[in-house]
């Protein structure tokens, strides 16, 4: 075939296909779906989601099952959203040997519950001291953290307000209650709710959000010439957080989803191929080959779909633990023989057109008259018969990773509802946990489904009158 | 005339009629006797004609020649050797020196070759010619012994893109690539208009005078078989019941089914010369 | 001649196909008459608008092809503004009936002969069961079928078996007027010839006119009284059997050259002629006359003006520039 009458079948079809509303509905969500692929690192906050799924490091900053950031426009309480804080005024002053930096960051603060959690960032060289304070907008400053950093040739460091703030935050707090309020245990008060709350009665106990302009004050001593402090933010984990909210391991949902689309389209998209393939092939040589070998090769057929596929499935993953590879493997080994008996059928029309006896009286050999003449014929139905056994594939898998025996190095939906199911999403009243990986399923099934179905519309006319 | 290229001795070809119960446990079985003991020869260089009606067992003997079916019972001598039974390797090059046209241009090509895979094919399947430059050089040659010319022309163009008798030319010129001694034409015309069928057989009758073919011609029309044929075999029943060059067997018939067959045909003549003829 | 004579009278007939390529102007321009009782041939190579032709007459155009232009007068009566549902109840099979090309596989394989023949009853007479058995039966005798028949299914029929089965269900309505498009070309020389008897032994006892479409003269010779030969959506020449097969011999030159190119038995001849070229593509066709690049008589005014049909002797028309005497 010339590269020009590729194309003019390809217009052909895709004038066809043009009429047919819903399949141009399935590839415009396919489209978006391969889209996400490619953009993803610009549209997730956490583009490393899908190689650190598991790494707790990565998701440190995040809130614990925080819902959906969307949440707020509906709610009449609006909470904190996460943020990422790295715009500061920076000044130093030099004192001798000993230089003073001081940086300033605002932040504005219009809610009505704080962040959960607020975390200072920087990298530091040499043995800097690092004190944090906050200037909240009824003028008071409060000091937080007076942090000295052991000499090193540079590392991290992290500062969580919510975690090494307590005492000074509940000494701040802690002056306008009355003394009663006193037995309070420092250990139940927020450090966030303290610092963001109106400074009266009752700071510790009903909070009342005090709104404005926050400044968040870090000041270092920088004892040697060479020492430094570099890359300072602070990240906000907020009452709400990202589209989709966080799970119960702090992880952004939205990203997780996202990096799933990838493992979704490998998993459909490559069983569907390897079990058509296997089945498309099958089923010609059964029709080729006839009599008792077509009856042989019939029997081996009806035994493999007499399987029920599911609990053969369970087993295998439970017994070999088996990686994303050999869960495609399996599974296209019980996929194939979907079109096999179609197949089989249409072959048999072929085999009797006069064109293969007249290869046969050429002396053309077996193979090649049924990877020469028969299969490209059947190539169209193949195409169309893929695309319906992707949505399954996709199903299948995400039913094994929902009960944990899916592959653990990768993040697939499945495996997201599994974590769901397990980190009791369902009775803790965590949708934003539960229903997008479903919905995401549902969604990858259906665009195959309306693109298959389309072309098994246009294609299979075509077949019957050749 | 010279010796003959291929010798038939008592041919049958019998297929088996599915049993009922019954049947099987008496151990008796019913056959369809598609073919039913003929014997013939066919020389060099001579088109020989095979007539009679649908079922008569014509095809039968052509696709028993292709070796596309196995013999029930008899011997096909091919260049005085016996072929009836053939190992692969050996039906290989029997299949080089026999071809066949088929009946339906149409269906005898793949709709999604073009007509340049369709002639290259034999060559691919019998390793002739190394590199595709030389294949190609074969297939325009083999085109323009049909008279598609220029071959250049016709060789990028899908069967439904060809016309019915360049089609059949096509089929034809694919019979030529691997140089055979024989061809076997089965109803090579029958599907074609009337207007090209006269090229078609005289295109057939100068290939095969320039070439030394040898045809065996199977047909249910007298009337080109007259034309285009030396001698005339007619079958019926899976029987051959009358043998004799082409003008004996049409002007002094003898057996009474010939006779039938004979008036059967009509003729563009006025004056409804025909009518109340008796038929079978 | 008056018009009562003309079972069907067509009248400039034009059909187009509208398709990517182009237009194709598969029927361009044609009139004729059928006679009561007569058999009006209509030959022509493939491709040359007879079938789209009779299709029209039956307003059976397949998409995307439209009847532009002209009347189909059936008992005197135009039938091109006739709605779909009208043609269904009042012309097709009522008045005017069609053996398909390659009717044997007209017939449905799952049903017996007697459902489909009842359906086409039903379809279009309310009608009890045992008397539409009855016409069944009665058909199916006339056209030389055993009663036995009805149970059977079509593939255990033979082709010739089948095509009667056609032809009788074409006959229920008592038509005046029956198309047989190409009914013997598929099949072999005897049952061929069988099949032609019948057609003409039907047409006696029951009074039709038929059209019968083939691209065999031989065949033609044998029923036809009247013939059109068509070429490229065209006629070519309209005459008796007599004026074409007789000693005149036609006079267009396609027409002789078809002529030639039919083998005959009884005349050993050395070589067939045959007619050089290919039909013309219908999207273009050529200028002037249509036949003029392929003809071996061609003069210069051939390629220039189209020739009208034009009367050379009482039934004979031909268009042909060579004998158009002003």
């Amino acid at each position: 075939m010339k590269w020009i009458d590729i194309k003019a079948g390809f217009r052909d079809f895709w004038d066809e296909f043009k009429r047919v509303r819903f399949g141009l509905f399935g590839l415009i969500l396919l489209f978006i779906f391969i889209l996400t692929v490619f953009i993803n690192p610009y549209i997730v906050p956490f583009p490393e989601a899908s190689s650190r799924w598991r790494d707790i490091t990565y998701w440190e900053d995040n809130p614990v099952s925080a819902p959906p950031v969307w949440v707020n426009w509906f709610s009449s309480t609006k909470r904190a959203p996460s943020l990422i804080l790295k715009e500061h005024d920076f000044s130093e002053e030099k004192m001798g040997k000993i230089k003073l930096a001081r940086a300033v960051f605002e932040y504005e603060y219009p809610y009505d519950l704080p962040p959960l959690d607020v975390i200072f960032h920087g990298y530091a060289k040499g043995s800097p001291v690092i004190m944090l304070s906050i200037e909240r907008p009824d003028g008071q400053i409060v000091e937080l953290v007076r942090r000295p950093i052991s000499k090193s040739d540079g590392k991290d460091v992290r500062v969580s307000i919510g975690k090494d703030s307590r005492i000074e935050s509940y000494n701040f707090g802690v002056k306008y209650e009355k003394p009663e309020s006193n037995r309070i245990e420092r250990e139940m008060v927020k450090p966030t709710s303290i610092l963001f709350s109106e400074a009266k009665e009752g700071i510790l106990v009903h909070p009342a959000p005090l709104k404005g302009v926050y400044k968040l004050i870090i000041e270092i001593i920088l004892p040697a010439e060479n020492d430094a402090v570099e890359d300072i933010y602070f990240t906000f984990s907020g009452g709400v957080s990202g589209w989709l909210g966080t799970d119960s391991s702090k992880r952004d949902i939205w990203s997780g989803v996202v990096a799933g689309v990838k493992w979704a389209l490998l998993i459909g998209l490559l069983t569907a191929f390897t079990a058509v393939s296997i089945g498309v092939i099958y089923g010609v040589i059964s029709a080729y080959l006839g009599g008792w070998k077509d009856s042989l090769m019939q029997r081996i057929f009806e035994l493999f779909i007499g399987v029920p596929l599911l609990p053969v499935l369970i087993v295998m993953s439970a017994i070999f633990k088996p990686n994303i590879w050999i869960m495609i493997l399996m599974m296209s080994c019980f996929f194939w023989v979907g079109p096999v008996k179609t197949v089989r059928s249409m072959g048999l029309q072929i085999k009797e057109e006069t064109y293969i006896e007249a290869a046969r009286a050429f002396g053309a050999s077996s193979s090649r008259i049924i990877f020469k003449h028969m299969i490209p014929l059947l190539i169209p139905y193949s195409f169309a018969s893929m695309a319906l056994y992707v949505p399954s594939a996709i199903v299948y898998e995400a039913s094994i990773s929902l009960l944990g025996l899916g592959d653990s190095t990768i993040v697939t939906w499945g495996q997201i509802l599994h974590d769901a199911l397990t980190g009791g999403a369902v009775i803790n009243g965590l949708w934003w946990w539960v229903i997008p990986p479903g919905l995401f399923i549902a969604l990858m099934g259906m665009t195959f489904a309306f693109i298959g179905f389309a072309m098994d519309k246009i294609l299979h006319p075509k077949l019957r009158t050749r | 005339m010279s010796e003959p290229i291929l010798k038939i001795e008592n041919l049958k070809e019998w297929f088996p009629v599915r049993r009922t119960i019954a049947q099987l446990l008496k151990g008796e079985q019913i056959w369809v006797k598609a073919v039913d003991g003929i014997t013939f020869d066919i020389n060099q260089g001579e088109i020989f004609g095979l007539v009679g009606e649908s079922g008569c067992g014509k095809t039968t003997t052509g696709k028993l020649l292709m070796k596309l079916l196995e013999p029930t019972d008899g011997k096909i001598m091919f260049k005085g050797k016996d072929v009836t039974h053939l190992e692969a390797n050996k039906l290989k090059e029997y299949r080089r020196n026999v071809q066949m046209v088929f009946q339906d241009p149409y269906a005898s090509m793949n709709p999604r070759f073009r007509a340049q895979d369709v002639l290259e094919e034999p060559l691919i399947i019998h390793q002739v010619g190394e590199t595709r430059a030389e294949r190609e050089k074969i297939v325009r040659r083999s085109l323009e012994e049909v008279r598609l010319i220029p071959p250049e022309e016709f060789m990028g163009r899908f069967p439904h893109m060809l016309s019915g008798g360049q089609r059949q030319r096509v089929a034809t010129a694919r019979t030529l690539v691997l140089s055979p001694s024989m061809i076997v034409a089965d109803e090579p015309v029958s599907m074609i208009d009337l207007s090209t069928r006269a090229e078609i057989l005289h295109m057939m009758k100068t290939v095969q005078r320039e070439l030394g073919l040898t045809y065996l011609y199977i047909t249910h029309d007298l009337s080109t078989a007259r034309y285009f044929t030396d001698r005339i075999a007619v079958m019926y029943l899976g029987k051959i019941v009358e043998l004799a060059s082409a003008d004996e067997v049409i002007d002094n018939a003898l057996h009474p089914y010939t006779k039938a067959l004979i008036a059967a045909v009509c003729e563009p003549v006025s004056g409804k010369s025909n009518t109340g003829r008796s038929y079978l | 001649m008056t018009d009562t004579d003309n079972v069907l009278k067509v009248e400039n007939l034009k059909i187009n196909f509208f398709t990517r390529k182009g237009t194709v102007y598969a029927v361009d321009d044609i009139s004729f008459t059928l006679k009561k009782g007569e058999t009006l041939g209509l030959v022509g190579e493939s491709g040359c608008g007879k079938t789209t032709t009779v299709l029209g007459l039956m307003k059976m155009v397949p998409t995307p092809g439209e009847i532009t232009g002209g009347r189909i007068l059936i008992g005197g009566k135009d039938i091109v503004p006739l709605s779909e549902d009208e043609m269904r109840k009042k012309v097709r099979w009522g008045k005017a009936s069609m053996v398909f090309q390659g009717a044997m596989n007209c017939l449905t394989p799952v049903y017996t002969i007697e459902k489909q023949m009842m359906e086409t009853i039903q379809e279009h007479k309310q009608m009890e069961y045992f008397k539409a058995k009855n016409i069944i039966i009665n058909y199916l005798n006339l056209v030389g079928l055993p009663e036995e028949i009805i149970r059977r299914y079509p593939h255990e029929l033979s082709g010739g078996m089948k095509q009667r089965v056609v032809i009788a269900t074409a006959l229920f309505l008592e038509p005046k007027i029956v198309i047989c498009d190409e009914p013997t070309t598929a099949l072999d020389v005897v049952v061929q010839a069988q099949i032609i008897n019948l057609i003409k032994r039907l047409k006696k006892k029951l009074g039709l006119s038929v059209i019968f479409i083939t691209h065999d003269l031989a065949t033609e010779a044998e029923v036809a009284d009247r013939l059109l030969v068509m070429y490229a959506g065209k006629l070519a020449e309209i005459g008796t059997n007599e004026q074409i097969y007789g000693k005149g011999g036609p006079i267009h030159p396609y027409t002789k050259k078809l002529l030639k190119a039919t083998p005959r038995l009884h005349e050993k001849v050395e070589e067939l002629s045959f007619i050089p070229g290919t039909p013309p593509d219908l999207v273009d066709p050529p200028s002037g006359c249509r036949f003029h690049p392929r003809c071996s008589e061609v003069m210069e005014r051939c390629k220039k003006d189209e020739p009208p049909l034009i009367k050379v002797e009482p039934e004979h028309w031909i268009a042909c520039w060579r004998n158009h005497h002003e």
